[in-house]
Order: structure tokens, then C-alpha cells, then sequence
């Protein structure tokens, strides 16, 4: 395929896709400068490297790509090369329009054939991933290839093969973002890792399938581990974690007991109070009662 | 029909039994609680999130056993690890988290008490090796690094009398959590003040003493409803993990020795004397009035061989590490004893007993061209093996060990349950599916009940009715691979000071 580049609202290929922002391919045949400047966009940016070796820099960190390796770039994040400069090689990407709702998850758009808890579950992991870097993942490469030929040969029901691969481009890659930082040789580490985003996130309405997908396994498995484990399911053991926050909040004196609900991941507080006192026999305000009164 | 329930409050998480006064099993539940390592040398838990899963699991086990048959609950048993500080203030709440066994912040305090005359003094007074783990120097170290929170506090509590704390409001420390805090005089039972004295604080800033049969107060009025218990449930402050698991064992008595392994190891003996080493490498903890727990704990157990499994086994269930570890051990199985002359030294996560050496490492040693892939994985095994091995031979120059019982998940497993009765010569006793810590808890309870008359007597009803004979030839072979491996660890002292050194000077910080 040859180089080229199409942008929303100037390339007519594009009219149906107002989701696609950018898509293109670059082949740069010798070392170039002031090109590929450092930019922060609105849009999700995919990179798949053709040929060639890049030195780029994602979120102000040096990375490295080679062939086959595929670079994540988030809404927001700086991405681009140290003086603009440009290595020789060929690389593709896509910039893809992402709905941020107002609670800060970020879900794909109703273009997608993905279910709204599905469209968050991948929202949420992108937004967690550590590592902006998928290393030798081909896969990418062959969506973005058959995405780009669709576009340009417009066959009947491209509109929808387009979008069905953009849903497939995201489902894979969101799924190596988390196989890559999980093998499956280690259950204590990537339980320590679940653990840890979940108290980061301790606000978040975590679904079990959230998590299962955030450690790169299936919800059946990963129960399963789960609960052997910790002997807790995982919505359990996440129950755990919220009211051990909120016992420790309930001990200060300076926040209110719905902002702590809320902050440990209760829908309302009467849905706290509910499950505290299942719990620990005392209804929060008693409980807070209790400590700060001395005992 | 009455019942004992007993609660272990573990390095891993929490672990309950229910059994009814014949010693029979009920029921069991677990529940698991994190470790962070915010910094390379910290090991810290949530005095909270423990709390919250003690009630938890406490809750599902009378749910799911106790309440639908209509037991009476007599008394619940407490049991926890050694070593663990929490700060709390004057109104009882946590300043921080609890800081566990395996946190190593005071390794500089301990390294200079344990080479003081007063190190010697304290180790002698109070039965705990000078070393990292010790409350003593954890203590003196939050004084010296941390002066905000020592300011602060208004008691350094142990993991247990912080739960015990919640649940009647009373604070106390069992004579067994005390005598592993470095800071109780074993002799005299009393807090020892010049312990006191190196730690800066004095014995108002610690819980009281209680013997391991006291009653640790009622439960709170929630807790009594919420857990649908009644008012006169006996909550018993118990004793520690290493203490139950050899009284679990039956280890009372003249002879007598047992070896646990899980994720780390100890050999112990139990008696009414001490055991006195001028190279303190020894611990002496209290069960009772003239009744010590002695002996040598290895940091490098079970956690070895998952490592070794983690990185050279079979995967081919995802995160299924035991059938991973069940080929390995298969593997093994078939190379002879001794792995053709190939020796594994263990330290991966640095050494107490019997070498009390933190900077020591691991090693593969006598590697020759015909070594294969199963020759690591025996010589791995064996390597684990020949470390307790030497820790029960040290104490073998004090006490003359006739029988030998093995507990614990990794010691039980038949492969290495066979290989300790070849390295030791001696017929090793278990039972399969018992658990030698609760039932040691059950054991108390049921002494303080006077189902027993004494602990002696309740010792003497442990049935291990499994038993793993010597192989001779096997432990002619062991014994001379032996002499090398115990040489090695001596030997490489500087090459593990200077190794430690590099790995520190080299070590990547990482960014993530």
C-alpha cells in the first residue's frame, strides 16, 4: 500500500466515520526533522510500526519500537519524537474519535457494536494500562490493513466491517495490553495488581467482568482463582477492601460519612450503612461515634 | 453439642477452624489479606482490612456450620504470627499500618545490637535472635526514622491485640506474641527493662501480659448480634503459630522435634529449659510456665520452590501452580538422590538460622555437562531440605531428637516428607489434611476447659498416624553432598557481602 492520509471532514472516505478522525500511513524514506513533533490530541491514537526502528516518547517516557509493536496513546498524553525528528521506516495508525462521559470513563461511541458495560470494561483498562508500548503484535497490523483496504474499496456493507473491526482493533488490543502484563504463571503478583488498581480506584463501580479484564482472564477463571485464593469472590473481596477504607476514613473527623460512602465505592450512603452494619454489627455513624469519643 | 473455633491470624490471610470438642473437624474457612511493599525492605499489613476479614470469615463460618446445627460456641482461640508492630494513639486507632515478621527497615539496628554486649545480654534475657523481625528493633527504629508517629503513639501493639482489642476492648499480649517481641524477659515473665530501655519507650506503652489461657474480655454488644453469639462466649488470647503448631504436633516431651514448612520453615523442640547458644542462633519462646518453644526458623521454604516453579515449570493450566509443581516434583522423582552431584544453595531471600546471614544468596553449585533441566529441579528440592536439615542438626548439639513429626503445606508433600526422613535418618510422623497450628489452638482451649488436665496430657493424645521410614543408602548419600553444602554456605560469607553489595549498587529503581 502506498503512503497516504485521511482526516475527518476533509477526506470524503471518511464522510460515514466521524468517529475516525485520522487514519494513514507513513513510509519515510530518510531521516527526516521537525516532523513528528510532539502533540497532545483529544482522540485515542493507535501506532503499528511497519519497518524501521522509532525512538518516540509516550507521556514524556522514552520508548522504543521495532516491527510489529503497536503504541497506545491515550486522550490527552503527549506523544511524539524528541525534536521531531523522524527515523526511517514505515509505520500505520488511526486516531479514533472516544466519548468521555462525565463520570471520567471513557466508552467508544454508539458507532460500536460493543454493549455499554463491555464498551466501559475496555474503556476503564485503557485508562489503567501502565504500559504504552504492545510488543510484536502483528494482529494490530492485519486490522488496520484490512480497515484502510475497506475504506478505499468501499464494497457493499463496508460501513459496518469497518466498524466491526474498529470494535475487533480495540477487543485485541485491550486483551494483549493485559495478557502482556500478566503471564499465567504467577497468580499472587497479578492478584497484587488487581488489588492495587482497585484501591486507586476504589470509587469505581467495578463490574467482575472489569476486573477479570483487567488481569487479562476470562470472568470464569478468574472467579474461580479468585475465590480459592482469598476465599472471596471477587465482588467480596472487593466488599473487603471498601469498608476496611472506609473504617480507617470513619476515624478522621473531617469528612462526612456520604462522602466517604461515596469515595469507597457505595452507591448511596444508605446502601453503605447497610452493608457496614452487616458487616461490623455498627451503623457508620455509630461506629464513628464509638472512635472518636474515645473508648 | 459444643464447639471450638479457632482463628489464626497468618502472614497470608486468616485462617478458622471449627471443631467440636473431640478434636473433630467441623468446619474451615480462609480468608486472604495483602502485603505491601512500598519500599524494598518494608512488609506492612492493614490492621483494618484484617480486622474486616477476621469478622468476615468469623461471620460465614458460624453462618455456614455452627449456627444451622445448633452448636454452642465454648470458646474461640486465638492464634497469630510472631513479631508484627502496630503503632496505635490514644484513642486506639492504627498511626500506619501493622509492620509483620518479614520487614526488614531495622536491619542496620539490628546488625549493630546483635554485635553489642548488650545484644547478648537481651538475647540471653529475652529468648528472640537480635535480627530485623524483632519488635525490639522495629521499635527503635520508629523512633529513630519516624519520630512524628513514636510521638504519637500511646501503645505498640501486636497484630492480635489490636483484633482482640476491637472485639472486647481490652488490651493484652499472650506470654507467646510477648516472648518473641524481644522485649519480654523469658525468665521472669516480666517486661525487661533493658529492652525497655534500648526501644526508648517503657512498659506503659506496651499491652499487658496475660497467660495464653486468659480470657480476653466480652465480646462488644454489635458483635454479639452481628455474629448472633452470646454474651458469655469465652474469647481465649491463645498463643502464637509456632508455639500451636508444636504443641499441634504433640511435641512435648523428651526426643521430641518438629520440622514446619510452608512458604518459610522452622524445626522445633519444645521443653522446660532453654536453649543457650553464644551464637544466638536460637529462639526460646513461651508456651506456658516453664514450657519453651525452641528452635531455628529458615526464611527459605516452600516461597523457593514456587519461585523455581513460577519461572521453569509447566503452565499449561493458567495459574494452576500446584499442578505445575505436582510434575515438577514427579520430574524429580526420577533423578537419583544426591542429583548426580549438583547442590542448590537456597538463600534466595537471605538466611536466619542457622547462618543469620541477610546479605547471603542463592547458588547452583558442581553443574557438570551432563546435568539436565530435572537435575535443577531435584537439586532444588534437596537444596531446601539440606537447609533445614542444618538447622536441626545445630539443634541436635543441644538436645538428642529421637522422632521427628513434619506439618505445613510444602513439608507434607510425600517427595519431601521422604527426603527429610533420609537426610535426618529418623522415621518422620504426620497426618495428612491437619492442620498442626489450630489443632495446637484447639488443644489450649480444650486444656482451658479442662477436657485435658494439662497440656502435657492434651500433647499426648496426637495421633500422626503416618510414617515415612529412612532409606539408608539414600542418606549416605545425602550426608556427604551435605558436608559440601554446609561448607559452601560458611565459605561464600565474603562473596555474599559482596554480591549483596553489587545488586544494591546496580539495582534498576523502577519507574511504574
Amino acid at each position: 500500500m502506498n503512503q497516504f492520509v485521511l482526516q475527518y471532514g476533509k477526506s470524503n472516505e471518511l464522510l460515514l466515520f466521524p468517529h475516525i478522525l485520522e487514519v494513514g500511513l507513513k513510509k519515510n524514506a530518510s531521516v527526516s526533522f521537525n516532523t513528528f513533533l510532539t502533540t497532545a490530541t483529544e482522540g485515542l491514537r493507535l501506532y503499528y510500526i511497519i519497518e524501521g526502528r522509532f525512538e518516540w516518547r509516550i507521556n514524556n517516557q522514552p520508548v522504543i519500537l521495532y516491527p510489529g509493536d503497536v503504541a497506545v496513546i491515550m486522550p490527552g498524553v503527549p506523544f511524539g519524537s524528541d525534536k521531531g525528528n523522524l527515523e526511517v521506516g514505515a509505520f500505520t495508525w488511526i486516531h479514533l474519535g472516544i466519548q468521555k462521559l462525565e463520570n471520567g470513563q471513557v466508552v467508544p461511541g454508539k458507532w460500536s457494536g460493543l454493549s455499554d458495560s463491555e464498551g466501559a470494561a475496555i474503556g476503564k483498562i485503557l485508562l489503567l494500562n501502565p504500559s504504552p508500548v504492545l510488543s510484536r503484535f502483528s494482529e494490530a497490523g492485519k486490522i488496520l490493513k484490512c480497515i484502510q483496504s475497506e475504506l478505499f474499496s468501499t464494497e457493499v456493507a463496508y460501513q459496518a466491517r469497518v466498524n466491526h473491526q474498529l470494535d475487533e482493533l480495540l477487543i485485541q488490543v485491550t486483551r494483549q495490553l493485559t495478557r502482556q502484563n500478566h503471564s499465567a504463571r504467577d497468580f499472587p503478583k497479578t492478584f497484587m495488581h488487581l488489588e492495587e488498581m482497585l484501591r486507586q480506584n476504589l470509587a469505581h463501580q467495578w463490574t467482575v467482568e472489569e476486573m477479570a479484564a483487567l488481569v487479562g482472564m476470562g470472568t470464569t477463571l478468574f472467579t474461580e482463582k479468585v475465590k480459592s485464593y482469598s476465599g472471596f469472590s471477587p465482588i467480596n473481596y472487593l466488599i473487603n477492601i471498601r469498608i476496611s477504607e472506609a473504617i480507617r476514613l470513619l476515624k478522621r473527623p473531617d469528612i462526612t460519612v456520604t462522602d466517604i460512602a461515596l469515595d469507597t465505592g457505595f452507591y448511596s450512603s444508605q446502601h453503605f450503612s447497610t452493608t457496614f452494619k452487616k458487616l461490623t454489627g455498627y451503623r457508620p455513624s455509630e461506629f464513628r461515634n464509638n472512635h472518636l469519643r474515645n473508648i | 453439642m459444643k464447639c471450638i473455633i479457632t482463628i489464626e491470624l497468618g502472614t497470608n490471610g486468616i485462617r478458622m477452624f471449627a471443631y467440636d470438642l473431640d478434636g473433630k473437624v467441623i468446619g474451615s474457612m480462609r480468608g486472604y489479606y495483602p502485603t505491601f511493599h512500598t519500599e524494598p525492605d518494608h512488609s506492612e499489613q492493614d490492621p483494618e482490612q484484617i480486622f474486616i476479614t477476621t469478622l468476615y470469615v468469623l461471620k460465614n463460618i458460624l453462618n455456614e456450620y455452627i449456627h444451622p446445627k445448633k452448636y454452642k460456641v465454648a470458646s474461640i482461640c486465638f492464634c497469630a504470627s510472631m513479631h508484627s508492630v502496630l503503632a496505635v494513639d490514644k484513642n486506639g486507632n492504627p498511626l500506619g499500618n501493622a509492620i509483620t515478621w518479614a520487614d526488614n527497615r531495622a536491619k542496620k539496628e539490628a546488625q549493630e545490637l546483635r554485635r553489642s554486649e548488650l545484644g547478648k545480654k537481651l538475647y540471653a534475657a529475652t529468648g528472640t535472635p537480635i535480627h530485623p523481625m524483632s519488635p525490639l528493633v522495629k521499635i527503635a527504629w520508629i523512633r529513630e526514622h519516624d519520630a512524628g508517629r513514636f510521638k504519637q503513639t500511646s501503645k505498640f501493639l501486636a497484630i492480635k491485640s489490636y483484633i482482640i482489642h476491637q472485639l472486647t476492648g481490652e488490651y493484652m499480649i499472650d506470654y507467646s506474641i510477648a516472648s518473641a517481641t524481644g522485649l519480654m524477659n523469658i525468665h521472669t515473665i516480666k517486661w525487661e527493662t533493658d529492652a525497655l530501655q534500648y526501644a526508648g519507650i517503657t512498659a506503659s506503652k506496651l499491652p499487658g501480659l496475660a497467660p495464653v489461657f486468659t480470657s480476653a474480655g466480652k465480646l462488644k454488644k454489635a458483635y454479639q448480634q452481628s455474629l448472633r453469639l452470646p454474651a458469655d462466649t469465652k474469647i481465649l488470647i491463645g498463643s502464637s503459630d509456632g508455639c500451636l503448631a508444636t504443641l499441634g504436633d504433640g511435641v512435648k516431651g523428651e526426643g521430641k522435634a518438629t520440622i514446619t514448612i510452608e512458604d518459610s520453615g522452622a524445626v522445633r523442640v519444645m521443653g522446660p529449659a532453654v536453649l543457650k547458644d553464644d551464637k544466638m542462633r536460637f529462639f526460646n519462646y513461651l508456651l506456658t510456665d516453664n514450657c519453651y518453644v525452641s528452635g531455628g526458623p529458615t526464611n527459605n521454604g516452600g516461597n523457593i520452590f514456587e519461585w523455581f516453579t513460577r519461572q521453569f515449570g509447566d503452565f499449561t493450566n493458567p495459574f494452576d501452580i500446584e499442578n505445575s509443581i505436582g510434575q515438577l516434583m514427579e520430574e524429580a522423582s526420577k533423578v537419583p538422590a544426591g542429583s548426580d552431584g549438583l547442590l542448590f544453595l537456597p538463600y534466595l531471600l537471605g538466611e536466619r538460622a542457622p547462618i543469620w546471614n541477610a546479605n547471603a544468596r542463592g547458588a547452583y553449585f558442581g553443574l557438570n555437562i551432563k546435568h539436565e533441566r530435572k537435575h535443577f529441579v531435584r537439586a532444588t528440592i534437596e537444596g531446601i531440605m539440606y537447609e533445614i536439615y542444618s538447622i536441626g542438626k545445630t539443634l541436635g548439639e543441644q538436645r538428642n531428637i529421637k522422632s521427628l513429626s513434619v506439618n505445613g503445606g510444602f513439608g507434607t508433600i510425600p517427595f519431601c516428607t521422604q527426603l527429610i526422613a533420609d537426610l535426618f535418618n529418623k522415621p518422620v510422623r504426620l497426618r495428612r489434611q491437619f492442620h498442626s497450628v489450630s489443632f495446637g489452638a484447639f488443644l489450649l482451649s480444650a486444656t482451658e476447659m479442662g477436657i485435658y488436665k494439662s497440656l502435657d496430657d492434651a500433647a499426648k493424645t496426637v495421633e500422626l498416624p503416618d510414617v515415612y521410614k529412612p532409606n539408608k543408602q539414600h542418606h549416605a548419600i545425602y550426608a556427604d553432598y551435605f558436608t559440601i553444602f554446609e561448607k559452601l554456605s560458611a565459605k561464600l560469607f565474603d562473596e555474599f557481602e559482596a554480591i549483596d553489595e553489587l545488586q544494591h549498587k546496580y539495582a534498576v529503581k523502577l519507574t511504574s
